[in-house]
């Protein structure tokens, strides 16, 4: 019986072992070969160098501004998808829908808030990020066309925070969006066609509702989301200064 | 491939025929994605005739409904009807900043009065707020503070002109028919 119970437990243990042995590849990181190696060849590990000195990644250098902006970017996704299950983006049930999940559904207004402050946040922290960049100089060469990259991904995320407003659909939604696709509709020539295209007719109505949610939730976070792969990417290839 | 179309120009023997095939290719797959670039635009840019909108013409009832001196705002149409001894007009209740709805107040001046603001003067109709008489009626724009004269011209605020004086006349029926759609001059009245 008990060589039974051992067998079972020896064949637990080596599936177990497999497992973080598939996942890791390459042990304990005992030496430093061993931890390049793991590093490597390790999907999640690999954004990483394979060598950090304790100098590059000292805190007061980058304030970690841009980690935390991506880490409200998985908060916004994964409680947006949470707020996407109740939400209906049409002009009859938009509001009512926004007032169930704050009033009604279990946990529903803790998942509304932590998307309305994590963008809140998100929008703070990328402004912060960028000052940062400016400051310590790191949009210089070899940089530049991450300092662009990363422009675009502070546009994005203005856009996505003002499609964002428009979705309760209350009286400060539609008017900030009145407000809003107005400015757009003074620039030059193109200006009303642009206010045409957003809205999806001439007042801040159903279409309009339907554009700025599917550029919400699917247009602006996937567009984000590739130059995000691309940014990141390109820190690990331009190398860290090493602190100055 | 410029290089390649120069010699092409020159002597058609100079270039291979792989070439030639591979700027044909590359020139329409250019010429395509621009075409469905063009058409992605069109596509969102849906036809007027599509559109699901409140029709911009709507009928507002009997002239004797309104009051000679009545000012009468119609919320949800974003329309006011003035009524005045020389005539009707009706103004678009659009604010001439951003596209909000100013609100009708029995006061717009005398805050700015008390403050020491001077030369509060409709030009259209002389009316002007002075420490004397610093109540006029007229319209705030809740969205940045823009004021109007009843008459819809701004004097305060970032308006940049007055809200537009839109086409009113009476219907077959009767009643009076406004249509959102057409502009009219600031001096247009409807006589009844």
């Amino acid at each position: 019986m008990m060589r039974l119970v051992r067998a079972a437990f020896d064949e637990i243990y080596a599936l177990l072992a497999q497992m973080v042995s598939s996942l890791f590849r390459h042990g304990l990181p005992l030496t430093d070969k061993i931890a390049a190696r793991t590093a490597l060849t390790n999907f999640v590990l690999h954004i990483h160098p394979v060598r950090v000195r304790r100098s590059w990644i000292r805190m007061s250098y980058t304030l970690c501004l841009g980690g935390l902006s991506f880490f409200l970017f998985i908060v916004l996704t994964v409680t947006g998808l949470y707020l996407m299950f109740y939400y209906v983006p049409s002009t009859g049930h938009a509001f009512q829908d926004m007032r169930d999940l704050q009033f009604v559904i279990t946990f529903g207004g803790v998942v509304r808030n932590m998307h309305r402050w994590a963008a809140h946040l998100m929008v703070i922290t990328v402004w912060l990020h960028m000052a940062r960049v400016f400051l310590t100089g790191s949009y210089k060469k070899p940089r530049e066309f991450n300092w662009a990259i990363g422009t675009t991904l502070l546009l994005i995320t203005l856009l996505l925070s003002f499609t964002g407003y428009l979705l309760p659909w209350d009286q400060l939604s539609i008017w900030a969006v009145t407000v809003g696709t107005n400015m757009a509709r003074y620039a030059p020539i193109a200006g009303p066609f642009t206010r045409y295209l957003l809205l999806g007719g001439t007042v801040v109505g159903d279409n309009a509702l339907l554009r700025f949610y599917v550029l919400h939730v699917v247009g602006l976070p996937l567009f984000g989301f590739l130059l995000m792969v691309v940014h990141f990417w390109r820190v690990r290839k331009d190398g860290f200064s090493g602190g100055l | 491939m410029a290089a390649n179309f120069k010699r092409l120009m020159a002597d058609s023997r100079e270039m291979s025929r792989r070439s030639f095939f591979a700027m044909v290719g590359w020139g329409a797959f250019t010429v395509a994605s621009l075409a469905a670039l063009w058409e992605s635009l069109n596509f969102m840019n849906l036809p007027r005739t599509a559109l699901y909108e409140e029709p911009a013409a709507f009928k507002a009832g009997p002239p004797g409904d309104y009051g000679v001196g009545s000012t009468t705002v119609l919320t949800d149409k974003r329309v006011v009807i003035n009524r005045d001894p020389d005539g009707f007009y009706a103004i678009s209740l659009i604010c001439t900043h951003l596209g909000c709805t100013p609100r009708y107040f029995n006061d717009v001046t005398s805050d700015l009065v008390a403050k020491g603001i001077s030369g509060i003067k409709d030009p259209d109709t002389g009316l002007a707020a002075t420490p004397a008489n610093p109540a006029l009626v007229g319209f705030k724009c809740p969205c940045h503070g823009s004021r109007y004269f009843r008459d819809a011209v701004n004097f305060f605020g970032p308006a940049p002109r007055p809200m537009d004086r839109i086409h009113v006349e009476v219907a077959p029926d009767g009643k009076l028919f406004v249509d959102r759609s057409v502009i009219v001059d600031r001096h247009f009245r409807l006589k009844v």
